[in-house]
């Protein structure tokens, strides 16, 4: 609904699931100039709504050497709302946070991959960086408000099938970290769906009871009935596996599907659900409204 | 001779404002010669963060004969625990409720709540003065007309009151030095009543049409609040500002020389499909530095239901003109409506945020006592609390679940909208 572009920094250890994406990698830093100029190209053509809205994805920004430079640019470049992918580690320090926010970072996506430290920092193959991201988040969210800077702060926890049954306690640690909202998105397409619905489903129903907003991806609107608002926002313009029998569905229009990769015994579980002639024509409605 | 009754009027606020009302039904009370010696009044001027036990505890001190307070969806649930403690450590003062949470189900809350009185139904300040003179002479407080009270056993109510005629009669708060204005916190009213009819509202039904104060009042009233000390900036309750043009160039020339040293409007509602360049540069031309619109929801079913017109190029034409004045908009939508699904309170939330007036808020409905949704929410199957504030529970269209989510879904993307440089 307020979107933002993705404009990566380059390649780069981050912090994921090490079991599905196997060792870190080099970073690998795209240059400040390269990145200036397609988040300048973004904003001059902006037509999304209220905007323009840049996320800088990819690399860990602040291993990026030119990292002042490239968020100056961009903002000269016309940005209203930058957001930033990290770990949040260098926020720790006060006047990192002040310089991110004095610079026109307003948005930060941290990822939690599970609510404990133990568990978390195992999946990354990172020790102590539960802890470290979760200090840095509370700096940044500090400093903010000290400066009486409104600020969001986004938890992104990627579903694998190595952190189902901690999908509910990463909500939790989310909501604890001060989040505005979760970004939950399967992204493993070997993933046993139905296995992780209810985890899913308890994860957002986390979120709700304690006033966070949890966004699901990656899950399609027949696998999820009667959570179908927590996918209302999140699978816009996105294309994941579909079976055939999706071309029948009144939601095709609007659904994601399965994760890329989704096995062929996965897509056969997908059919059109009941709710799908009356939801399809209100979701469609609700995205397609547009600026007069 | 006897001593004055002690009336002590409540107030619990939000924080940060004092009670115009109250403000209005002691300025007509003490300029009533048939009140005058027999009743002396005192104003506790609190806020909804006071524990009600520590605002019975300011009331009991005062040892009131008569507590009067002003009800509100808001405040209901405290002033009615105020109430309880009141009249259990005090059972000969007799409470006095008015305003639009009451009102229009006296006797309902009489029959509820039976340390209380009397009731106040519709506009307090004659019916409020008339029943302290008839308290204050040991007189028949069922012949005064506009109230509900109890006659013996029974609860009955008076025949109704008409409004008043002519506002100008009702002595001001601020001039009369009743009301002290706080900065952010003074608004005034330069009407009553209001054009549109909308169904979760009191003001259009309740009130009927409009009954203005004089220009000269009005323009005395702002002198007043402009030029009290610390005031930076004020508002004013009109439930639409910009009735008239005419009416807006008056107020840009009463409000020119307090603008010019830097005073401004905020939070000024309007009805921004009448805005346009010109009435915008009116608008900013008067001081308005912010104001609070609609459209609460752009889904016909709902719209329908609620009696409420909405025309979005209009609307859209108007939040640009603010804009281009350098206004600050604040967009409101209300989730729960009659005939709105959750995705049309979405659709709502993005054409709202697609606008970017500034400021978008959504509220839950709340059916509130008196208005059109409280009469039809039967047939239109709204599930509410009937306790106050009234809150939607789950409607034909929304789920009980999906209400909440909805309110959780609306924070978080109003969280990111607010985050922009
Ligand atoms: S059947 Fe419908 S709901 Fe299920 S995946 Fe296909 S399009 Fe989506
Ligand atoms: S909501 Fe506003 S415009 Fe509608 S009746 Fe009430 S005061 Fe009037």
């Amino acid at each position: 609904m307020i979107e933002f572009v993705d404009i990566s920094l380059g390649d780069g250890p981050q912090v994921q699931c090490g079991r599905c994406a196997g060792s870190p990698e080099r970073a690998a830093f795209r240059s400040g100039a390269e990145v200036v100029e397609e988040a300048g190209a973004a904003c001059k053509g902006w037509s999304r709504g209220t905007g323009p809205n840049i996320r800088l994805t990819g690399a860990e920004p602040f291993t990026h050497q030119e990292l002042p430079r490239i968020v100056a640019g961009v903002m000269e470049a016309g940005c209203r709302r930058l957001a930033i992918d990290t770990d949040a580690v260098a926020l720790r320090s006060a006047q990192n946070a002040h310089g991110a926010l004095s610079a026109g970072v307003r948005h930060i996506r941290v990822t939690f991959l599970a609510g404990t430290e133990g568990v978390h920092d195992a999946l990354a193959g990172m020790p102590g960086i539960f802890d470290s991201t979760r200090e840095g988040v509370a700096a940044y969210r500090a400093t903010a408000d000290a400066a009486q800077l409104p600020v969001s702060i986004t938890v992104a926890v990627p579903v694998c099938r190595h952190n189902l049954r901690d999908l509910p306690s990463a909500v939790g640690a989310a909501v604890e970290a001060g989040a505005d909202r979760v970004e939950m998105s399967v992204t493993d397409g070997g993933i046993d769906l139905a296995a992780a619905v209810p985890w899913i489903v308890a994860a957002c129903d986390t979120g709700v009871v304690n006033g966070v907003w949890v966004e699901v991806g990656g899950v399609p609107f027949c696998m999820l009935a009667g959570y179908d608002m927590h996918l209302a926002d999140a699978v816009r313009g996105r294309d994941g596996s579909k079976p055939p029998v999706c071309t029948l569905c009144p939601l095709d229009g609007v659904c994601g599907g399965a994760p890329v990769g989704a096995s062929a015994d996965q897509l056969a579980l997908l059919a059109p659900p009941p709710f799908a002639a009356k939801l399809a024509p209100q979701i469609a409605r609700a995205r397609a409204q547009e600026v007069c | 001779m006897a001593q004055p009754m002690r009336t002590v009027l409540l107030g619990l606020n939000s924080p940060g404002y004092r009670s115009l009302a109250l403000g209005y039904l002691r300025a007509y009370a003490e300029a009533d010669s048939a009140l005058a010696g027999r009743c002396a009044f005192e104003t506790l001027d609190l806020d909804t963060s006071v524990d009600p036990w520590w605002a019975a505890w300011r009331v009991l001190g005062l040892e009131p004969d008569v507590l009067g307070i002003s009800v509100t969806c808001w405040n209901a649930r405290a002033v009615y625990e105020v109430c309880r403690i009141v009249g259990s450590v005090r059972p000969e003062c007799a409470i006095v409720l008015g305003g639009p949470e009451v009102g229009p189900a006296a006797e309902d809350v009489l029959a509820a709540h039976p340390e209380v009185s009397a009731v106040v139904r519709g506009e307090g300040e004659v019916t409020f003065a008339g029943l302290l003179a008839e308290l204050a002479r040991g007189g028949k407080a069922w012949r005064v007309d506009g109230l509900a009270l109890r006659r013996g056993d029974e609860i009955v109510s008076t025949p109704d009151r008409a409004l008043v005629a002519d506002l100008d009669s009702l002595p001001s708060p601020y001039l009369t030095g009743l009301l002290q204005p706080l900065d952010g916190g003074a608004y005034l009213e330069t009407y009553r009543g209001c054009p549109h009819r909308c169904a979760y509202c009191f003001e259009g039904k309740g009130y009927g049409k409009i009954r203005s104060f004089s220009d000269a009042r009005v323009a005395a009233e702002i002198e007043a609040v402009a030029t009290a000390p610390g005031v930076k900036s004020f508002s004013f309750i009109d439930p639409v500002f910009n009735l008239t043009d005419g009416r807006l160039r008056k107020f840009a020339d009463w409000m020119a020389p307090h603008v010019a040293r830097g005073l401004r409007l905020h939070t000024i509602e309007v009805d921004i499909e009448r805005v346009d360049d010109e009435a915008a540069a009116l608008l900013r031309e008067a001081g308005v530095a912010s104001v609070e619109t609609g459209p609460q929801t752009i889904g016909a079913a709902a719209l329908a239901a609620c009696d409420r017109p909405f025309d979005a190029m209009k609307f859209a034409a108007g939040v640009r003109a603010l804009r281009a004045h350098g206004i600050s908009c604040e967009c409101d939508l209300i989730v729960g409506l009659p005939g709105d699904s959750a995705y049309d309170f979405l659709a709502g939330l993005r054409f709202c945020f697609d606008l970017d007036p500034g400021k978008v808020q959504s509220s839950t409905l709340h059916v509130l006592p008196g208005t059109g949704l409280w009469e039809r929410a039967l047939e239109l199957g709204l599930e509410f609390d009937r306790e106050p504030p009234h809150e939607v529970i789950a409607t034909p269209d929304v789920s009980f679940r999906d209400l909440r989510r909805a309110e959780v879904m609306a924070s978080s993307l109003q969280s990111i909208y607010r985050a922009r440089v």
